[in-house]
Order: structure tokens, then C-alpha cells, then sequence
């Protein structure tokens, strides 16, 4: 790949924004990545890449992926909360590669919870 | 100790970010011989007191959680920079802001892995930081630069998934030219 320039940068944005202004914006998922040391120790950045790598690869768009610092749950880093429009909110913890996989197929793609990794549950009566 | 020093460079440049500076300037320099890195912010600085306590692994402002009394990021580059005959400077005043430089050896053995400046060159300017991020990056004498500015004058939001992944391929390009370069000289 040649070295792209800020304004083949801009051109191949441009091109994209207008497909998004065409979609509604409230079916917008939002995943929150917590980025602090223990979060980048424990592989928040391996996290990161596969978030981006599946989402692309399942074609699903209209996602943000935004970071935190320390959520203070050092102790299942890297943590990850996900909101996806008329679901519960979820804190998702110890989410390697493979479970930020998972979670884009499961949750955002299939609209089930991974509940083996659900960190802050839920009301107990939504999770099955 | 972080696993690679992309990792320690994110840790480092995230306390410029909660320093609430509005300028960071991130420096990134690679030779054969020597691995330079700094971090310069406009932030709030330390005093020297300031200073002296948080190289101290049992020691945090308190500003992200009240009680927590671990803060493990300079502790973690000073652990890096003895095991390996580093050398590391911090030059910072308070209300002005902070530098933090050192210099590793590339080919000491206890020397953390690289790692991948891609992803944490993506992470930083995505991280929600408001203010202008400058990364230099240079390797064997070739270099690029990023602005966080340029970048989201040009993509708009920088969070969704489609600037996202246009940065990564951006970021990816530049770092490919780097290595490509390197090639050519073995
Ligand atoms: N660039 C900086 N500007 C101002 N203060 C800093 C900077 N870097 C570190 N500090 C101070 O040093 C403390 C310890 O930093 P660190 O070891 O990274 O742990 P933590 O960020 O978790 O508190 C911080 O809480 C902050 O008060
Ligand atoms: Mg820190």
C-alpha cells in the first residue's frame, strides 16, 4: 500500500459520511473501551483491534468505539461496556481477541447478552 | 511491567491527558542503536514534591478514585528504564506542564517487544483528548507526522467505526513506508 496522504484521507471520508447522513443516527451501538494501565496491561489494545477487525469484517455499521480511563475493575480488565439501542447496558470483563468477537456477534450482531462475561449484571431477570 | 512499550508510551501519554493539557507532543524516534521517546504537555506539571511521590508505585493524585493509592505508570517506565541501563528524564513544572524523555537500548535482552505503534497511535488520537495530539514518528532517519487536529478536520468524528478504520489503514500506510525503508538498508 502506498503511503496515503491527509487529503486521500479526507476523499475517501467524504464519500463515506454521505452513505452515513443517510441512515438514521439512534441505531447507533457504542462500545466503551477502559484504556487505564491496568486495561492496557491486561490487552485492552488486542481488545481494541479485534472490536474494530470484526465489526468491519461482519460489515456492521454505525458503531462508535470510544475509550475510558481506568473503570476501577483493575481486577477483570480489560473491561468493556456496550450499549446497543433497546438493550440493557453491560459491563463485559476480562474481554480478550477472542471475547470482543464474540461480543460483536452475540451481542450487537445477535442481540444476546455473552453472559459468561457480564461484569456488572443486569437485573437478574433479563439475563437468561 | 507493560508487556510491550507502545504500551508504556499510551500509559504515558494518557497522564498528559489527565493532566489537562491542552498540547501534547509525542516523539518517537528509532535507530538501530537507541530508542528516544518524548512527551511533552502544556498540563498542570508537578512539583518537585509531586514529582518525588509518584515514582512511588503506592502513590496516586487521587483525582481518578478518591482512595486508591496505586499508580503504576511512571513507576512502570523507571522499572523498564533500570533493567535495561535506561536513562529517563522528567522535567516539569507545576501549572506548566511536563516532559517526560528517555532513552532505551534496542537491543538490550530484557527490553520489552516494540509492539504496535498502529494501534496505539489509533487509540491516542481516539481517545476523547479535545485538545491537539502531535506524534512524530521517525525510524532510521525516516519519518511521518500526525495531528489530531488534521486528523479530525479531515474524518469528522474520529470515534465511528468508518473513520476508525479509514485512521487505522492512514496510520498503517505511514508505518509500512518506515519499515519499508528498513528493508532497503538490510
Ligand atoms: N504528565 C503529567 N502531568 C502532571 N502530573 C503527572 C503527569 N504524569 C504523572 N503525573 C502525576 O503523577 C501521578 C502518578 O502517575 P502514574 O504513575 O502514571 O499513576 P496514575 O496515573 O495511575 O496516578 C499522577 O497521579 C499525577 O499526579
Ligand atoms: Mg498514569
Amino acid at each position: 500500500m502506498a503511503k496515503m496522504t491527509l487529503e486521500e484521507l479526507r476523499n475517501l471520508r467524504g464519500s463515506k459520511k454521505k452513505e452515513m447522513t443517510q441512515r438514521d443516527g439512534d441505531k447507533c451501538a457504542q462500545i466503551v473501551i477502559g484504556m487505564g494501565t491496568c486495561g492496557i496491561a491486561a490487552g485492552a489494545k488486542d481488545a481494541f483491534d479485534a472490536f474494530l477487525d470484526e465489526l468491519n469484517h461482519n460489515d456492521v455499521k454505525d458503531t462508535r468505539i470510544t475509550q475510558t480511563g481506568c473503570m476501577g475493575l483493575c481486577f477483570s480488565e480489560p473491561t468493556v461496556e456496550v450499549a446497543v439501542p433497546d438493550m440493557p447496558r453491560v459491563i463485559y470483563g476480562n474481554v480478550d481477541a477472542q471475547v470482543a468477537r464474540r461480543i460483536v456477534r452475540e451481542h450487537i450482531l445477535g442481540k444476546s447478552l455473552v453472559s459468561d462475561h457480564i461484569f456488572d449484571k443486569p437485573a437478574q431477570d433479563i439475563i437468561k | 511491567m507493560h508487556a510491550t512499550l507502545c504500551d508504556l508510551i499510551t500509559d504515558l501519554v494518557q497522564n498528559a491527558f489527565e493532566a489537562d493539557a491542552t498540547e501534547i507532543k509525542l516523539n518517537v524516534e528509532e535507530t538501530e542503536k537507541n530508542l528516544k521517546v518524548v512527551i511533552q504537555d502544556n498540563g498542570k506539571g508537578m512539583s518537585a514534591e509531586t514529582l518525588e511521590k509518584a515514582k512511588d508505585p503506592f502513590w496516586s493524585d487521587g483525582r481518578k478514585h478518591r482512595h486508591r493509592n496505586v499508580g503504576l505508570g511512571l513507576p512502570f517506565l523507571f522499572q523498564t528504564s533500570e533493567m535495561t541501563n535506561g536513562r529517563v528524564e522528567i522535567d516539569s513544572q507545576e501549572g506548566l506542564g511536563t516532559t517526560v524523555t528517555f532513552h532505551f537500548d534496542p537491543t538490550h535482552v530484557d527490553l520489552p517487544v516494540f509492539g504496535n505503534f498502529t494501534t496505539a497511535a489509533i487509540t491516542l488520537m481516539t481517545y476523547g483528548f479535545k485538545g491537539n495530539l502531535t506524534i512524530e514518528r521517525s525510524r532510521n532517519g525516516m519519518r511521518y507526522t500526525l495531528s489530531r487536529n488534521e486528523l479530525a478536520d479531515a474524518l469528522g468524528d474520529l470515534n465511528d467505526l468508518e473513520s476508525l478504520t479509514l485512521l487505522k489503514a492512514f496510520v498503517e500506510s505511514n508505518e509500512e513506508e518506515l519499515n519499508h525503508n528498513d528493508s532497503d538498508i538490510l
